[in-house]
Order: C-alpha cells, then structure tokens, then sequence
C-alpha cells in the first residue's frame, strides 16, 4: 500500500487532467525542441561527413585534355597514391520536350563495376548500366523529365538522336566537388556510362579527368595539395595538358558551406531552446505550485516538515518530468529524421542508419530531471516559508498587501470599467509571475521573429544576387559574330529594348611555382554595362580605360589568402599566362560559387583577339516582359528569329532561371529556416498557452466568487480575455526588439558559414505581424478555454476548488 | 534538548505542577501598509490540562490571532507561548511542525480537508507525517477514528462530496490522528446549522470527558454553562479571567 502522501502527489496529477497534460506538454515541447536540434545536429554532421569519406571521395580531381589508360596505371603505383581513376566527361544535351533540351554531364568508366573511387549509391533500378543504357543522378533528375525505365533522346553533336533507356538511379554524393562551375546546384544532370558506349554517342574514347586519394592523411589539405602537385608533374612529365586541378579532404562534403551554417544555427536556436523551455517550464510550475499553497498551510498544521512537503512536490514534478521525457523522446527523434530526410534531398547525402544520440537523451534527460526541480523549488521554498497563515488565508504569494504603483496609475484611466480594473490589476498583481509569462512570451517570440528575419535577410540578399543577372535573356553562339551587326540583328524582335555583348572564359590561378591552380570564370562586361550591379566589398568597379583591371569575389580570399587592392594575380586564360591588377572585391553566392572575377570587355577581347565580336549576348526586353514565362517565350522567338539568319545558338537561358539556379542553395537554407522558425512558434505558442491557461485556471475560484455576485459569463470572458491580450500585446512588443540582436546574431552565424563575411540584416514586419496574429490568437484560446470551463462548472464547485 | 520534550509526551509530573498552555506578554502586531496594528497587547493566559477553555469576544477583538499563537501557525512579534513546557516559538520551522502533528490537532472553521485525497486519506496523512504508528495500525485508527465520528461509511468518498458538518467531523477525526493532548478550535461550528453544531459539540464534550485539553473559539454564549471556562478578548486583551 502506498503511503498516503504520494498518495496526495499522485491525486493531485489526476485530480485535474487538464491542469497535468498543460504541464507535461509545456515541459515536453521544450525537451522535444532540444532533442530535435541536438539529434539533428549529430545525424546531420554524420551524414554528410562520415556518410561522404564512406563514398571514398577522391582527395584530388585533375581535368585534362586527355591520356592514356597506363597512365592513369603510372599514376596508382605512386607512393603517396592510394587509387586513381580515370574517366571520360562529355557534355551532351538531352530532349525533354518537342523543341527543349536541358544540358546533361555523362561520365564514362573504363571499369564500372570495380569503381573505387567517387563510389555511387544505388537507389533505383541496377547498376552498372549495360552498353547503350544510361544510369542517372537522383538530384537533378527533373530537369531531364526522365524516370526510371523510360528512354531519353540525346543529341549528339552532328545532329543526330539517341535514345537511351533510364536503368538506374544513383545519388552522387560528389557532385560539385571538383569546384568547377560553382558546384552542386549549377550542376547540370548528371549521367554514368559504360567507356564502350561513347563511340556510340560519337564521343572520342579518351580519358580527360583524373580522381585519386591519397594513401595517408586524406583530413591533410595541405598533404593533399602536394601529392596533386606531384600528380600534375606527373602530367607534363608525360607531355599531357591540364586544365584545372582541384584538391579537398574525405569528409569535405561540397555543399559543407551550408551544413556549416545549418549546424550553427542547431548550436545557436538549442542553446536559445534550451532558455526558453527552461522558462516555459519554471513557469508553469510556479503557476501550479501557487495553486498548492493552501495546501501546503494544511499540511503543515497537521504535522509536515518542510522537508516532507518538498519530497512530496519534487516526486509530483518528478512524475510529470518523466511524462514529458517520455513524450518527447518518442517525437523528437522522428521530427529530426523528417528533417534529415527533407534536407537530404536538398544538399544531396545518403540518409543514414541512424541511432539513438546518446547525448541528444542524456541532455534532454538532464534537462528533464533538473530544470523542473530547480524551476520548482522556489515556489515550493516559498511555499513552505511563509506563515501558515499566509498560507491558509491565501495571500502569502501575492504581494498584494497594498495597491501596486500600476493599479493606482491605472485607476487614473477615465473611462475604465470597475470590473475592467480588477481583470488589469489581476495582471499586475502578481508581479513575479508576470515576469515569467513575459520573458517566456518574448524569448519565444524574438527566435521566432529573429528567424524569420534571418530568412528574409538571405531572400533579401538573393533578390540582391539577381542584380548580376539583370538581363532577361542571356544567349550564347557557337561561334562569335560582330556584335554590332548582332544588335541590330536582335533588335528586329518585338521586345527587345538593348543588347550587349559579353565575354567569358574559363581561367585557372598560376600558383607561384608556375604550376596550375584553381578554375576560374572571368567574365568581361562592357564598362557601361547597365545589365550588372555588383555588391562591391572594397574597391572599384571596371571603369572605361581599364587595362587589365579586374575585380574578384569573395572566395579568392580563400584561395589567395592576404590579397588586396594593387595586388598581382596571375591568371591562365585560354593556355597564355596573363597578369591582372586587382581593383575591386565584390561578394557573390559565397562557398558554392567558387572563383569569379570580372573584367572589362575590350581588354579581354583583345587578349583573345575577337575585338568587336562576342559569342555571349545580354538582352533587355521591354517593360512588361520580365516574367519567367514571358522571358522564355522571347528566347524561344530569338532562335527562331537567328536560325532564319542563319546564326547557330549554343544556348539560350531566361535571365530569372540563372537568378533561379544561383538561388537554390540559399533557398534550401531558407526552408531550414522556415521550419525552425514555425518550431520556434510552436515552442512559443505552448509556453503561451501552458502559462495563461494556468493563469486562468488559477482563478477558477475567483471566477466563482464574480459569478455569484452577479458576474454574467460574458463579463467573465471579457475580464480574461483583456488580461490575456494585454500579456499577449505586452510581450509582443517586447519581443519585436528582441528579435533584432537575436536575428542579427542568427544571420550572422548563416552569412558568416556561407559567404564568409556578414551581410546586410534586414528587418521584416512579416515575421513580427505573424507573430502578432499567434500571440493574439493564442492570448484569447489560453484564456477563454479555462475560464469557458470554469464557467462551466456550478458556483458550489467553483467555492470548492483548490 | 527539543528532541527529548518531543518525544517524551507531556510527562504527568509537568502537567501537575504547570499549566499545559501558558501565554506571558503576548504581542502580536500585524505590519500593514496602513501602519502596525496591534492585535494581541501583551497577553496572559494559562490553561491547565483537561480543561475545556471557550473564547469568545466580538468580531476583531484577536481571538483568531490568539488561537495562531497558541498553535504556533503564525510568527509571535514578542512574549512567550510554552505548551507542555515547550516554547514552541522557538522551535525551528521544522521541528515545530512535527512538535504541532504530536501534540496538537487544529480543527478550523472553513475545515480544510485536502480535497483530492479521500477521506480515509486525509486522516491517514498526519500519521505518514509523524511517523507514531506503523502503517496497518495506522489504517486501523484512521478508520476507528471515521467510524467514532459515524463517518466510517463515507471512508473512501472526496471530501467535496459529503456536507459541511460531515466535513468537520473529518476534520476532527483527522485532529485526533496521532492522538495529541491538546486540541484547538477557531469556530468550529461557525459555519454549521445549530443542529449540527450540537452534535460537533458532543463530540467535544467527550473527548475533554477521555482526558483531552480543549480550546474553542465560538460566538455561542449559550454553552457557557457547559464547558469548564469562557474567556472573553477585547481588543487584544483578556475583558475578565474569573478566578479558575
Ligand atoms: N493578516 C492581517 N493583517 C493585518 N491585520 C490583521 C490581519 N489579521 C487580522 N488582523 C486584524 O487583527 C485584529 C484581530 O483579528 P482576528 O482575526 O484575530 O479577529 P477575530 O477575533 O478572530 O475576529 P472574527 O470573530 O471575525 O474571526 C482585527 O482587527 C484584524 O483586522
Ligand atoms: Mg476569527
């Protein structure tokens, strides 16, 4: 039999059903915030790093014009080399539609089915592919418009078709690995072959790209760059061209920018969680403990020691601690695997087999058992300290010996209903409590509203990336003409309202010992150039009379560290060795996008000798036709429009979709965000209604009394219902300007992982007025659902209530 | 030094030569906002054993206040309040509550019955706090203690389910738990129809007959007659202690 005192714990969890699920579930959601955000955080980084080096990603890609077979034997049986590959690359296009083609990458082994390295997992269908059949890459498979089992038509470069059936799925987890064309978001469809299929494809049988890994100290990059400088001596040893070389650890994801920021974000929003449910669940329990103290009068008169009354209120926050672990440990481990599944499609891993995080429970375990007691403990010392009395009499919590500043300042208010005035003075009363509600409300709030602004601060700077994309469609030839016999050509098409002609190359850094480095995209824009508006960090931009100006992006910080204005760079464009003198610095996509540099148009097309001629073309249309629809319709138009003139297009994209593919990655982000920001709310949201609810509750009594001298139940809800606003209205004030040094430190851990440097914070109303709407509307549920059933309830058994 | 008194209950030799309740310079004064209020003005009073002490004084006059002194619910501002030879002012938080469950049973107006454990329960909680009897004897007691109080039907009902006057005699029952010498009443009947307050008074009338002290505050001077002593407070002073 148990004794009678647990027996009181245990009949006051049931006594009120409503009252015990409000506490276990406001102590849940913040455990179940923070396993969510520390379960996600381990599987996250076990995945894309461990999950990666299993995929034995080469430590080093060398992209060449091509070489032999034994060469690739020579390249093995080097001492620092652990296994090398070779691979063909080609780029083809395939059909999609009637008159749509999307570009597609196809690499070919020579043993598919002993591959090492840049392992492919399977997920549909049979790998490797037999001759003539095709197996495709899980992440851009839409764009191809091709399923498993269907056939795809590719063009070949003579004109002719071939149709390949889809037999495999794949995720690659390297692509963009090699750093070339800003990685894996621009990254076209990929495809994998057979080396026999080629000829079929009218491609030559030749190896141009080289993977390796190193035999020891594959987490050295340092290690790495020296044994891929071996490699390239290797190559001109053998009289064999490189075009670009690139080096990188095991467990270097290419998408790491954004796990980086992804996983300082889980550090930041569990460490603000870890707060707020400490807050959400000090809160609640002071408001359940306040409801005992007449009970703890008794008690005492009947014989309790203080220590008997606090073992009896520990084991009843014990129990309802264990409840909430038990519920959110069930949950939280589930949400951090749709989260993981969502974000694996989106920055390409393999889902993992995940298990328990040991430290995901033990910390919500800790937090379980600890946080409630403590939180606990000063209602309950308060409780137990003062007279039996106070207790008993009901007015030992209250502090209500004399009027408050602000009920007298509120009596002042013409105007103010009486009954009005006890529902306010009723909010102020009890002053600690108030703060509690309030901190809890505002914590919630600002991460909610913060997050949100972090999202639209990167949506901000996305809108902000488009300004190097000004032109609605950007055209390409195959071969260059005179821009000037160009433009005219172009503006006999309704819509088009300019054109400039542009320039690019494909560029690589010269280390200073002469040898080969980074790719680069030079881009050369005329110096008047209306169609790009950089976001400049130092410097200039190119002005007229620019020689070897040039301007680079944020990542040659990385890759030539200390760099600065005046500065020298060495850049081979097209096989020549140039020198340029730096300018400017502007920011762009950050970690994804690799090295950029813009320079002036003539200067380039000088150094390439195609003055007057560009093969690139920007297009602006007119007023009107800036949609992405309209932009492709128009591009569709040209090449009708320059097939009768008889000029080849190589490529024609919409201004918008380049916007769009520059986007994608930040967008994943922003998703992540959208997702933590509604956790956040719903965080918020039940500290909100767990608090008020028992605010109310609190005064079922109180209610009782008003109903009996005549209170109407609409009375009583409007007195709840003004209370409950004004805490609700109060906070969300407050929590507007906490939301900025939340936001502002948020965004910065975002921008900081991703572009390296800090960016604009930009303060939205959206997040602020959402915020509003659910305080607003959780204000009125929290308060008008108890007093509805206090109401409910007869006088007889409202007087009755403890 | 407390431990022994505590244990040792009221030794006979103590009662004999002493009152089992004394009060000297009692004072006690409530700090308002309004300013310090003086309710008890330096009181004296002595209560022997076995005797059954009714105050009465009109509404505000301290009785209320008095009553908290003597059960030490409430903080003395200055005097001294011994029971049984205890100063129990003195006595920490602690070891006053466990002194109060030994040796004193507090029966209040408004009956304050824990209103989630059932009756039997509520009996049986001062018996788990002191620790006097063994659990199956504890069980027993509690039951013969509802069933003196012709409860014994309703044992196992919440006590929002039974009346008011059913509601005190729980409320005495549980007073009697661990069996204390002494036992303290402020308004007992108050809030009972005069039937059922006859009946609450029987039933103290019997228990000063088994030997218990009693002392009761009540506005009823009809029962003057029928207990060994009234006492009448006036703003916070004894009006006559007739000569006992
Ligand atoms: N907590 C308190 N704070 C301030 N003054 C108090 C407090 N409690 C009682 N008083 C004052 O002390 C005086 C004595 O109060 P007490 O409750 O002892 O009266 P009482 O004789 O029991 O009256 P009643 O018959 O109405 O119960 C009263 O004037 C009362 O206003
Ligand atoms: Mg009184």
């Amino acid at each position: 039999m148990m004794r009678p005192r647990w027996h009181k714990a245990l009949a006051d969890l049931w006594s009120n059903k409503m009252r015990s699920l409000l506490v276990i579930v406001s102590i849940a959601i913040g455990l179940f915030a923070v396993g969510l955000i520390s379960t996600t955080h381990a599987w996250l980084g076990l995945a894309m790093r461990d999950g990666y080096a299993a995929q034995n990603p080469a430590n080093i890609i060398i992209t060449a014009a091509g070489f032999p077979a034994d060469f690739v034997d020579r390249i093995r049986n080097l001492p620092d080399v652990q296994e090398a590959e070779g691979v063909a690359l080609v780029s083809l296009r395939v059909q999609t539609g009637q008159d749509t083609s999307t570009p597609i990458d196809i690499q070919a082994f020579p043993e598919m089915d002993e591959k090492q390295i840049n392992q492919l997992t399977l997920l549909e269908g049979k790998y490797p592919p037999a001759d003539r059949e095709i197996v495709l890459d899980i992440n851009k498979l839409e764009d191809t418009a091709a399923r498993l089992g269907d056939t795809i038509t590719v063009q070949l470069p003579s004109g002719r078709l071939r149709e390949m059936k889809v037999v495999g799925i794949v995720r690659d987890m390297t692509i963009g690995a090699g750093g070339m064309g800003g990685g894996y978001f621009i990254a076209s469809p990929q495809g994998y072959i057979t080396f026999e299929t080629l000829a079929w494809l009218e491609q030559p049988e030749l190896l141009n790209q080289l993977h390796a890994t190193v035999r020891s100290g594959d987490a050295d990059l340092e290690h790495i760059q020296s044994v891929a400088g071996t490699l390239m001596d290797e190559f001109e040893r053998n009289s064999l061209i490189t075009i670009s070389r690139a080096a990188m650890t095991s467990t270097a994801h290419p998408n790491n920018p954004y796990l980086e920021s992804m996983l300082g974000l889980l550090v930041m929003l569990g460490f603000l969680v870890v707060f707020l449910s400490a807050f959400i669940i000090t809160n609640t329990l002071s408001a359940l403990l306040n409801q005992q103290i007449q009970q703890v009068g008794v008690m005492k008169t009947i014989g309790a020691s203080r220590f008997q009354i606090r073992s009896i209120y520990m084991v009843l926050i014990l129990v309802y601690s264990l409840a909430a672990l038990g519920l959110a440990l069930a949950f939280s481990d589930r949400a951090a695997y749709a989260l993981l599944t969502f974000l694996s499609t989106r920055i390409n891993f393999n889902l993992p087999a995940v298990q328990p995080v040991p430290r995901s429970i033990l910390l919500q375990a800790l937090i379980a058992l600890i946080v409630p007691q403590v939180a606990g403990s000063l209602p309950i010392l308060q409780g137990t300290r003062i007279t039996i009395q106070q207790a008993l009499s009901g007015t030992g919590s209250g502090n209500a010996d004399r009027p408050s500043v602000v009920y007298r300042w509120l009596a002042k208010i013409r105007g103010l209903s009486r009954p009005m005035l006890i529902s306010l003075r009723n909010t102020f009363r009890r002053r600690l409590r108030l703060v509690l509600t309030l901190v809890t409300l505002i914590l919630g709030g600002a991460i909610f509203i913060g997050v949100f602004n972090v999202r639209t601060t990167i949506d901000h700077y996305m809108d902000r990336l488009g300004k190097y994309f000004i032109a609605d469609v950007n055209l390409t030839l195959s071969e260059p003409h005179s821009i000037r016999e160009m433009t005219a050509i172009l503006k006999q098409v309704p819509g088009v309202v300019s054109v400039e002609g542009w320039a690019g190359a494909r560029a690589e850094l010269v280390e200073p010992d002469g040898s080969v480095g980074e790719a680069v995209i030079l881009q050369a824009v005329p110096t008047d150039s209306t169609l790009i508006e950089p976001i400049l960090t130092a410097g200039r931009w190119i002005l007229p009379g620019d020689e070897n100006a040039i301007v680079l992006n944020e990542m040659f910080n990385e890759s030539l560290p200390g760099i600065a204005i005046g500065d020298t760079v060495r850049l081979r464009v097209n096989g020549e060795e140039t020198e340029w003198v730096v300018v400017g610095f502007f920011q762009f996509a950050g970690k994804s996008g690799g090295l950029l540099a813009y320079t002036g148009f003539d200067h380039l097309s000088r150094l390439t000798s195609m003055t007057g001629r560009s093969m690139f073309y920007r297009i602006v249309t007119a007023e009107g036709m800036h949609t992405l629809e309209q932009q492709e319709e128009l591009g569709a138009v040209l090449e009708a429009h320059l097939k009768r003139q008889g000029i080849e297009v190589s490529e024609i994209t919409a201004g918008l979709s380049l916007n769009e593919t520059t986007a994608r990655g930040l967008d994943t982000l922003t998703t992540f965000l959208l997702f933590m920001a509604l956790l956040m709310a719903a965080v918020g949201s039940m500290g909100l209604m767990g608090t008020m609810s028992l605010n109310v509750m609190e005064r079922t009594r109180e209610i009782g009394v008003m109903r009996a001298i005549g209170a109407t139940d609409r009375h009583i809800t409007r007195l709840v219902l003004v209370e409950g606003m004004l805490i609700g209205l109060i906070s969300w004030v407050l929590a507007c300007l906490a939301s900025f040094p939340i936001g502002k430190m948020l965004s910065d851990v975002v921008s900081i992982a991703i572009f390296s440097m800090p960016i604009d914070f930009v303060f939205t109303a959206t997040g602020v007025f959402i915020w509003l709407g659910l305080v607003t509307i959780l204000s009125i549920l929290a308060s008008v659902l108890p007093a509805r059933s206090a109401a409910r309830l007869t006088i007889r058994e409202v007087l009755a209530y403890e | 030094m407390h431990l022994a008194i505590m244990n040792s209950r009221f030794p006979p030799e103590i009662s004999n030569h002493q009152p089992l309740i004394r009060l000297r310079q009692v004072v006690k004064v409530y700090r308002t906002a309004a300013g310090d209020f003086p309710a008890l003005k330096g009181l004296d009073l002595d209560v022997e054993a076995g005797e059954f002490l009714a105050i009465t004084g009109k509404s505000g006059a301290g009785k209320t206040t008095l009553v908290n002194m003597i059960t030490g619910t409430d903080a003395l501002t200055s005097g001294v309040v011994e029971v049984g030879g205890v100063n129990i002012h003195q006595l920490d938080e602690n070891r006053r509550a466990l002194w109060r469950g030994r040796h004193l049973g507090v029966i209040y107006q408004s009956f304050h019955l824990l209103p989630n454990l059932t009756l039997l329960d509520n009996i049986l909680l001062p018996m788990d706090f002191c620790g006097l009897y063994r659990r199956r004897a504890s069980r027993e007691r509690a039951m013969d203690l509802l069933r003196q109080m012709e409860m014994a039907d309703h044992a196992h009902k919440l006590p929002s389910q039974i009346s008011g006057g059913q509601q005190q005699r729980v409320a005495i029952a549980r007073a009697l738990a661990n069996d204390p010498p002494l036992i303290v009443a402020d308004e007992p009947t108050g809030r009972l129809d005069s039937v059922t307050a006859e009946v609450i008074f029987r039933i103290f009338q019997q228990l000063v007959a088994q030997g218990k002290t009693l002392v009761m505050v009540t506005h009823d001077r009809t029962i003057a007659g029928r207990v060994s002593r009234m006492l009448t407070i006036q703003d916070g002073e004894v009006l006559n202690q007739p000569a006992a």
